[in-house]
């Protein structure tokens, strides 16, 4: 046996297939500490489900007229909030920058995103946390997210927005709220949060002052009134039961609503939630669109998906499938160069190395995203970040854009389910397309 | 002194009209037949005094920050919720979350509260002459919640650094809240807190017990495994 190779000595070893190694660590680690596991980052489990990877454009050939590259003209203008807002937001590009609190991210990467997302012509979020003034400084257009624990809430700073986002839930952990443990919680964390300095702060899952959906109908109005009906009101939730929460956001009189599928990530959640919470984006979308319709407020009531999209490419279908917009979190902030290989003493520090890290939640970031340690927030360089962020936001439409040309449209928002075909069974029957080679749409 | 009557008019318009008035220079406004409408006084930003003759729906005053309003009957849910300054008086009673994430300022309660009173409060006062119902105080961060008469179930669950004082009885505490002499700093603020706005009251400072976070769901412990399976 000592001749063979590692691996194959391994396979006639025999591993469990229930116990796999990750498992018996994961066991052991619970056993030393008493508290299930908790992590940054979304799911990691490969695992086979539905993805936008099982879907395939079908660009034109003789029964369709593709467009032009860079000649011809594929608009890329989004318009979100023409419900009931008096000022809509428009953006120059349908990728927008999800809320990430300052407080799980650091100074120099709320500003980077920021400065980014107006570079870009696009939009950005605060999180829960409150607004850091440098963040509106440096937005074009930001989105002000009215969060359950209402950390930092202020009412001058709402009226500062270009939109509010009345958050119930997030795909990465739908029903339950934030987490931020205590290497995060700095002095100027903490008081921007009202909080002692140092504690593990646990947010409330449900919104201090209403709990179901009819009660939510008022506060959407508070949240008019209070911004006196100019900007949008978006309502963001985790992707659980889309089909009846789409219903009753729209009920409930939002302009815009977001779904985030369970591939979104997070600064910190105990991982189970991660792995088993949520259904994947791909369906959320579907299940988002469909909701719209039966209630004819399809296109009416824009539609904003988020939750693990990576590219152009799922961006596009994405909006072919039903969004106005997509949401980007974790993609921006390896454009910010999270897992990058800097400093890679650091990752392995932590017990990670770069491609594969997900410590978040400790604070202590190689490359100055997720910490408030103002020395690793030092190798963030504010004005390089921007320009990352900016540029990926610019090749991911420029992605949407090719395909929409390609499928013959000329404005990125014409993308429709029939300019795709499904490469699995699950996929044809999950978003109602047909398999590829066959006419055949599973489940109907 | 300007004086508003609602009639059959939506809270939209009502409201336009309290700003109008206060852009023309009105300091005393007196909203007439309020007719427990939500959304009422929302969001006023100037040192204002504003009267709501009768009763008031969900989310009154919230979100202010420097008026002073007063309401002659009771308020529903959210009353002056994420307020930042100024005063907020019921002369009733109000339902549930009241005061719920607010900043500073102080809000008063001459009846008595129902569930969830001053949740993720993160500053100011909030007095209750009467009772107030289950988890009161959930998760305060700061500032301090006074209730007078008796407290209902699960009081001051899960706090981080708010203060909680009750005249009455207690049903029952919440998750790591802990019962501790008030000092002497308290029990002063307590009497001249009470003489500015329950001036007829015959309590006093010393008649209170003060109850405040245990600390141990602020970092988790393995050892204290057993409060957090009872907070989570």
């Amino acid at each position: 046996m000592e001749s063979l190779a590692g691996g194959a000595l391994k396979d006639l070893l025999q591993a469990s297939g229930t116990f796999q190694p990750a498992v018996i660590e994961d066991i052991q680690a619970k056993a030393a500490s008493g508290l299930y596991r908790i992590r940054g980052w979304g799911t990691l489990r490969e695992r086979r489900w539905a993805t936008f990877d099982d879907l395939t454009f079908l660009p034109c050939s003789l029964t369709r007229i593709p467009l032009e590259g860079y000649r011809e003209k594929c608009s890329t203008k989004t318009v979100l909030g023409k419900r009931f807002a008096r000022k809509p937001i428009e953006l120059d590009i349908p990728v927008m920058i999800t809320g990430m609190s300052w407080g799980a991210l650091s100074y120099n990467a709320k500003v980077a995103l920021a400065r980014g997302a107006r570079t870009a012509g696009s939009s950005n979020t605060t999180g829960d946390g409150g607004m850091l003034m440098a963040e509106r400084e440096n937005s074009r257009t930001l989105i002000y997210e009215v969060l359950p624990s209402r950390y930092g809430i202020n009412i001058h700073h709402m009226r500062m927005a270009d939109a509010i986002e009345l958050t119930i839930g997030q795909g990465a952990k739908p029903g339950t709220g934030g987490l931020l443990l205590g290497s995060k919680v700095s002095d100027v964390i903490a008081k921007q949060r009202d909080l002692p300095v140092g504690v593990d702060q646990r947010s409330p899952a449900r919104h201090p002052d209403f709990l179901g959906p009819d009660d939510m109908i008022i506060k959407v109005e508070e949240l008019r009134e209070a911004t006196d009906w100019q900007v949008p009101i978006f309502i963001k939730m985790g992707a659980s039961r889309v089909f009846d929460d789409v219903k009753l956001a729209a009920k409930a009189g939002a302009d815009v609503i977001v779904v985030d599928g369970m591939e979104g990530g997070t600064g910190a959640s105990p991982a189970i939630l991660q792995e088993h919470t949520g259904i994947p984006t791909l369906a959320a979308v579907c299940e988002a669109r469909a909701a719209l319709e039966d209630i004819g407020l399809y296109g009416e009531v824009q539609l904003i998906i988020a939750g693990g999209i990576r590219d152009g490419v799922d961006a596009a279908k994405a909006i072919a499938l039903g969004a106005d917009a997509v949401y980007i979190g974790t993609a921006a902030l390896i454009a910010l160069n999270c897992n990058r290989p800097l400093y890679v003493e650091d990752y392995q520090q932590l017990g990670t190395e770069p491609h594969h890290c997900h410590h978040c939640h400790t604070g202590r970031c190689p490359v100055g995203i997720t910490t408030q340690d103002p020395e690793l927030m030092k190798r963030l360089d504010m004005d390089e970040g921007a320009e990352r962020v900016a540029n990926l936001l610019r090749a991911m439409t420029l992605e949407i854009q090719m395909l929409a040309r390609a499928c013959g449209k000329s404005d990125i928002h014409h993308l429709e389910p029939e300019d795709m075909a499904a490469l699995s069974m699950e996929a044809s029957a999950i978003c109602g397309i047909p398999l590829a080679g066959t006419r055949k749409v599973f489940g109907r | 002194m300007a004086e508003i009557t609602c009639g059959n008019r939506m809270t939209r318009e009502i409201n336009a009209e309290i700003r109008r008035a206060i852009a023309a220079g009105e300091r005393e406004i007196v909203v007439n037949d309020p007719g427990a409408r939500h959304n009422l006084g929302v969001a006023v930003l100037e040192p204002v005094r504003i009267r709501f003759a009768g009763s008031v729906g969900y989310y009154c005053a919230g979100l202010i920050d420097g008026p002073r309003i007063e309401i002659d009957e009771s308020a529903g849910w959210g009353l002056a919720e994420s307020m930042m300054s100024g005063e907020v008086v019921v002369h009733g009673s109000a339902g549930n979350g009241a005061a719920a994430a607010m900043r500073g300022g102080t809000v008063v309660i001459h009846g008595d509260a129902a569930a969830r009173l001053g949740v993720s409060m993160k500053g100011g006062t909030v007095l209750v002459a009467g009772n107030c119902g289950y988890m009161a105080g959930f998760m305060g961060q700061k500032g301090r919640l006074v209730v007078c008469g008796d407290a209902g179930d699960a009081f001051a669950d899960s706090l981080y650094e708010t203060m909680c004082f009750v005249g009455g009885g207690i049903q029952g505490l919440g998750t790591d809240a802990v019962v501790e002499e008030p000092s002497q700093e308290d029990t002063a603020w307590l009497d001249a807190t009470l003489a500015e706005y329950l001036p007829g009251t015959a309590q006093r400072g010393r008649d209170f017990k003060k109850v405040v976070a245990g600390r141990k769901l602020w970092n988790f412990d393995k050892r204290e495994w057993k409060v957090w399976q009872e907070a989570l």
